[in-house]
This record gives C-alpha cells, sequence and structure tokens, in this order.
C-alpha cells in the first residue's frame, strides 16, 4: 500500500518509513503540510499518518484541505498530547482513527491495516477470491489451501488488485504501489510481475481472474469478501 | 449577625432616628409646658390686678363689688376662683365662682410681694396659685393677700394632648423616614445588585468581565476584578499552551526512543534490555500523561462553569463510533437536550472521553448513557454490556494508574485522570454493575 507520514521530527519520520517499508509499504515519509499537500496532489495515496503538532500549518489544518480537495483515504493521527479535545476535533476535521505517543510500533500497524482494511471495504483481515485467499496481516497468499509463494511486489500488485476488484486499475496506480516517487519507474515491470502474478495463480487449477483492458490498465474480475 | 447591607443601615438609620426624638420629645415637653406656665403666670397676674383694682376699703374693712368686671370671678365652675386673705391669713373675701369649692391655702404674708406656685389639695387636686401682697388700696393703707387660683386641670389636659401630637407625628415621621431611606438605599444600592448580576454572568460563562458601567466608587473595584479575570485566564491559557509545549517536547522524543528501542530489539542479545527500555518509556509517558492532564484541568477558581452535555456527548460519540467503526457499537443516549455539567469544558471532555472510550472497548454491543436528577444531586451514569469489573477489584482500578485490561494497551492512566477531575469538582464517582450486564460507573454531582 502507498502510505503517507507526515512528522515534523526526522528521527520519529525515519523510523515509521523504515518500519512501515519494512512491513511492505511504499512510504512518503515528509516533514511538514506543505510537502504533505504537494505529494498528496501529485499521487494516489492508500492512506495518511498525520501528526498534529506539525510547524506552520497544523496537523488539522491539514486534514481539513486533504478533506476539502476531496482526498478520501483514511487518515491516522499522531497526537503527543493525548487528550480529547485533540482527538475529537482530529476526527471531526476527516481524520478516522488516532494514536497517542509514544506508541509501540505494532499498535500503529494493526489501527493502520484495521483503516486499510476498512477503506477497501474489507473488515476481516483476510480477503476471499473463490480459491484464493489473501491474509493481510501476514501477507501470504493461499490458493486452494495451499500457500502460494510470491515476491513481495508481487503480493503488492495482487493486494491492490484485490482490494480494487472488479474496478478498472491503471498501470500508473500500480506503480505508485511499488515504488516512491523519487525512485526509477520502468512501466515494463508492471507487465512482467503481472505476467508472473497471472501463472502462479493458474497453477494447476486453471484460476484466471486478471484482465487486461486494453489501454486503460488490469481488472481483477472475480469477487472478493 | 445581620447579611445584609440594607437591613444594616435601615437598623442603624431608625435607632439613630429614634434616639434623636426620644432626646426631642423631653426638651420639646419643657419648653412648651413652661411657656404655658408663664402664659398661665400672667393670666393670673391680671386677674389678681381686676381683683386688686376692685376692691376698695371702706372704714378700715375691705368692700369688694357684687359683680366684678370679669365674668369669670361670677360664674360658678368656670375654674378661676379668686380669695382675699387678710394680714392674719383670714379670709375675708372670695368669689362667686368659688362656691363649693373647699380650697385649703394659708397665705404667707411675708413681705416678699408676688408668688407663683402650684398647690395640691387632699383630695388630690392641683391650682396654679397667684398670690399678691398689698399694702395699699385705693390710696388707704391695707394689708392683704390677694389670690387667684386656676386648676392645674386644664394644663395637664393641653399638655397631654400635645404629648400625644407629638408621639403620633414623630411616628409618622419615623415611618415615612425608613420608607424614604428604604427607597434611597435601594437606588443607592442598585448598582451593587447590577454588579453582582454581572458577576453571575461572569461565573456562568455568559461574559468575560464586568463592564464600565458603575458609579465611580466602585469603578476601582470593577477594574482590579476585570484585570483579575482577564489575567485568571490569561494565565490559564498561556499554562495550557506550555503543558501542550512540554507533552509535545516530551512526548515526541519518548516515541522516537521507543522506534529505537524497537529496533534494538530485533536483534536477540539486546531483547531484554529493549524490554526494560520500552517498559520505561511507557512509564515516564504515563506520568506524564497523568501529570500534564493533571495540572491543566484544575478547577478554575473564579468563573462558575455550567456546560451542556449533549453537544459534548454527541462529538465524542461520533468521534468513538469511528473509532469502533468495526464494533458497531449501539450507543443510547439518554440525556435532555437541556442537561447541564458544573464542570470546565475541557475536564469533562478529557472525563466523559476517558470513561466513554472504556465503555466502547470493553462493550460487546451497547453502551447506555443516562442522566437522573435528583433533588439533592445529579447522577450521570455510563454502563455497558461488557465484562464488568469483579468487586473485589473495583477500589484498586481507580487509584492511579491501575488498570485490569493489560491487552487493551494506550489507555493505562484513563480511570486515574478521571478520578482526579471528579475529586477536583467535588464529585463522586462509583463502579458498579449495570442490568446491560457490564460496569455501571455513575458519577453524582451535590447541588450547591
Amino acid at each position: 500500500m502507498k502510505l503517507l507520514v507526515v512528522e515534523d521530527e526526522a528521527l520519529l519520520r525515519h523510523h515509521l518509513y523504515s518500519r512501515l517499508s519494512e512491513s511492505g509499504h511504499v512510504v512518503e515519509a515528509v516533514g511538514n503540510a506543505q510537502e504533505a499537500l504537494y505529494q498528496a496532489e501529485q499521487y494516489n495515496h492508500d492512506l495518511a499518518v498525520i501528526d498534529l503538532g506539525l510547524p506552520g500549518m497544523s496537523g488539522l489544518d491539514l486534514i481539513r484541505q486533504l478533506r476539502s480537495q476531496g482526498k478520501g483515504f483514511p487518515i491516522l493521527i499522531l497526537t503527543a498530547r493525548g487528550n480529547w479535545q485533540d482527538k475529537v476535533e482530529g476526527l471531526a476535521a476527516g481524520a478516522d482513527d488516532y494514536v497517542v505517543k509514544p506508541f509501540q510500533f505494532e499498535e500503529l500497524e494493526a489501527r493502520l491495516n484495521a483503516l486499510l482494511r476498512r477503506s477497501s471495504g474489507f473488515i476481516q483481515s483476510t480477503i476471499e477470491a473463490g480459491p484464493l485467499v489473501l491474509d493481510l496481516n501476514r501477507k501470504q497468499a493461499t490458493l486452494d489451501e495451499r500457500p502460494l509463494p510470491l515476491t513481495a511486489y508481487e503480493y503488492r500488485i495482487l493486494e491492490y488488485l484485490m482490494r480494487h476488484h472488479q474496478q478498472v486499475v491503471a498501470k500508473e496506480r500500480l506503480m505508485e504501489q511499488l515504488y516512491a516517487d523519487d525512485e526509477e519507474r520502468d512501466p515494463n515491470v508492471i507487465e512482467v510481475l503481472v505476467g508472473r502474478l497471472r501463472r502462479k495463480l493458474e497453477g494447476e487449477c486453471g484460476f484466471k481472474p486478471i484482465d487486461t483492458v486494453r489501454g486503460l490498465g488490469y481488472l481483477f474480475t472475480e469477487r472478493c469478501r | 449577625m445581620i447579611r445584609s447591607l440594607r437591613v444594616r443601615l435601615m437598623l442603624a438609620a431608625a435607632l439613630l432616628a429614634l434616639l434623636f426624638m426620644l432626646g426631642l420629645l423631653p426638651a420639646l415637653q419643657k419648653a412648651f409646658s413652661l411657656a404655658l406656665q408663664e402664659s398661665i403666670e400672667q393670666r393670673l397676674a391680671s386677674d389678681v390686678t381686676t381683683l386688686i383694682s376692685a376692691a376698695r376699703i371702706e372704714r378700715g374693712e375691705l368692700q369688694m363689688p357684687a359683680q366684678l368686671p370679669d365674668e369669670r370671678f361670677n360664674l360658678p365652675y368656670t375654674g378661676l376662683l379668686g380669695y382675699i386673705f387678710d394680714r392674719q391669713g383670714n379670709l375675708v373675701w372670695r368669689s362667686r365662682a368659688t362656691a363649693g369649692e373647699n380650697i385649703n391655702y394659708q397665705p404667707r404674708y411675708d413681705g416678699r410681694g408676688n408668688e407663683f406656685a402650684r398647690i395640691r389639695q387632699d383630695n388630690g387636686e392641683a391650682f396654679f396659685v397667684y398670690d399678691v401682697e398689698v399694702k395699699l388700696l385705693g390710696g388707704k393703707s391695707a394689708a392683704f393677700s390677694i389670690v387667684a387660683l386656676q386648676p392645674v386641670r386644664e394644663y395637664q389636659h393641653t399638655l397631654d394632648g400635645l404629648r400625644e401630637k407629638l408621639y403620633l407625628g414623630f411616628g409618622a415621621a419615623l415611618v415615612a423616614l425608613l420608607v424614604l431611606l428604604w427607597a434611597g438605599l435601594t437606588w443607592g444600592l442598585r448598582s451593587l445588585r447590577r454588579m453582582s448580576l454581572e458577576l453571575d454572568e461572569v461565573e456562568a460563562g455568559a461574559r468575560d468581565g464586568l463592564s464600565r458601567e458603575h458609579p465611580r466608587e466602585l469603578l476601582r473595584l470593577t477594574g482590579s476584578l476585570n484585570r483579575l479575570l482577564y489575567s485568571e485566564r490569561e494565565q490559564r491559557q498561556r499554562y495550557r499552551d506550555s503543558l501542550d509545549d512540554l507533552a509535545h517536547s516530551l512526548k515526541t522524543p519518548l516515541a522516537v526512543l521507543q522506534g529505537v528501542s524497537e529496533s534494538m530489539g530485533q536483534g536477540s542479545e539486546e531483547r531484554e534490555q529493549a524490554r526494560v527500555l520500552q517498559a520505561q518509556i511507557e512509564r515516564m509517558s504515563q506520568q506524564i500523561d497523568y501529570q500534564l492532564q493533571r495540572a491543566s484541568l484544575r478547577k478554575s477558581g473564579l468563573v462558575r462553569h455550567q456546560v451542556l452535555l449533549r453537544p459534548l456527548l454527541d462529538s465524542l460519540c461520533s468521534t468513538l463510533g469511528k473509532v469502533y467503526r468495526d464494533k458497531q457499537v449501539t450507543v443510547i443516549v439518554d440525556v435532555p437536550a437541556q442537561a447541564r455539567v458544573p464542570m470546565e469544558q475541557g475536564a469533562l471532555l478529557e472525563m466523559l472521553g476517558n470513561l466513554l472510550e472504556n465503555a466502547y472497548r470493553l462493550c460487546l454491543a451497547s453502551v447506555r448513557i443516562s442522566w437522573v436528577d435528583d433533588p439533592g444531586q445529579t447522577l450521570l451514569c455510563i454502563e455497558d454490556d461488557g465484562p464488568g469489573v469483579p468487586v473485589g477489584q473495583r477500589e484498586r482500578i481507580l487509584k492511579r494508574g491501575e488498570r485490569l485490561d493489560r491487552q487493551h494497551p494506550g489507555q493505562g492512566i484513563g480511570l486515574a485522570v478521571v478520578k482526579d477531575i471528579i475529586d477536583s469538582y467535588d464529585a463522586r464517582l462509583t463502579l458498579d454493575d449495570s442490568p446491560l450486564g457490564g460496569a455501571a460507573l455513575r458519577i453524582a454531582f451535590t447541588h450547591d
């Protein structure tokens, strides 16, 4: 998933960046609201983690502005004060959940995953599509109850397509899932990865859930729940 | 002790007026009685002169005409009596009006001339007496005491009438004075009353400070009060801001430390140290939370708050509904729209936030918030259908930093802060079983 982290304290920002990247997310970590707004305008994020105590434009104003720009991704706020005034204002401004500093990374991750699941309409921590089951917490897939070995990139593409099942997903969106914006991009990589993924899913049972919509992108045809 | 300024002033004024009148009344009576006696003396003197001018000496004997020029001497019961005594004190003539009167009077022919006196008869009746010694009558040598008497009765009657009128007049004056004084005091004290109304509004939070529309004498006081109010408000705000800064500047580094310790803990050798570090970070964080919240949620000394409960409950429920969306909690809010809680908004929000989050976290599916307005107290009750709290642990759970559910991290100091806030507002927190099946937290606000 592509995440936006807005935290002014460099060490904490770095910590969040590295831990979230380790968990298989593509993370953009910025230190102030202006950069965050720029990032949100340029890319499609799946979730934002926003510290309320930002220098300059506050976290609250950033959330309001993001929402007024029609950004619908879930927002998790980090608050140092941990008082209810902040929490109520933050959620009223458009955030979806809060984590009080200092936090254990596991707690942050659990909240974050719950928000991601919820935003794509899945309340359970697994997504099922016919014989294919995706465990969102363990980041593993099983096909016909047998583990399906996937690389991290393949898993990311599969998860994204399944979360947006029965919708056409542009190649650029998938690119954003794989790379941070400052990395080199090669559109052919997506085609190669999707091709490998199709072969693994087809395997022995002939499961073909991914269609190509020419000129537009890919479509996960199977109904997910 | 009399607490009302107006009653004190009224009592003092009434007492003063009463003392003044009590002093004035005898003096007035005395002056009047002296004037009356003087006029009686003058009249009796002129009556005696009438007798003297009517008296003649013929052949050494006193001769009086049968009819005297003053009719009062001639008719009975006129109250004017005339007597003439010789030098030895023998009665030689008496006026007709003396018929039926038996006056026991012995003139003292002692050469001192005129005498005005008051005599009392055996039967209790008193008379004014005017006694004149004459040595010459109509150019002839003679020695008589010529006496005119008048009963004191009339004088006493006039004097009593006067006293009665004085009492009535003074009484009426006192009543009128007190009524006027009451009106004057009401007018004068109205500005104090207005000030107290404005203070009520300040306490209720409807107004920031006192207005400038007060009498000059009070402006000094209202000015000082306003400065005090503003400085308290400003200080609270500054205090709160610095506490916020402090929270931010302490807890962000703690978050960094937490991150570092987690990274450390990934290697197996440092796992034990990382665990110790994390426990200490958790402890520091809880202490910071607890102490900062305690410090910022003190009750204000000047302003008496009355906060509408419903809007706060609604925004908290919408916040928590969002956070616990997956749980689909049913919330029953049984609180009248006009219910007010005597707490500062921030403190109330903190208290309710912590209590409601506990309820949302621990409930299975439903939470109930109810409000009971009893004559002596108001009861706010938050219930859930969760596991509840075992009887033996109820006391302990309210203690500082104590928590029973170790499996839900992050909110360890919630109830301790709630307890502190409730204590600082002289309310009472009790923990009970709910008919819903879980815990029932009741906060009782005693009415003033």
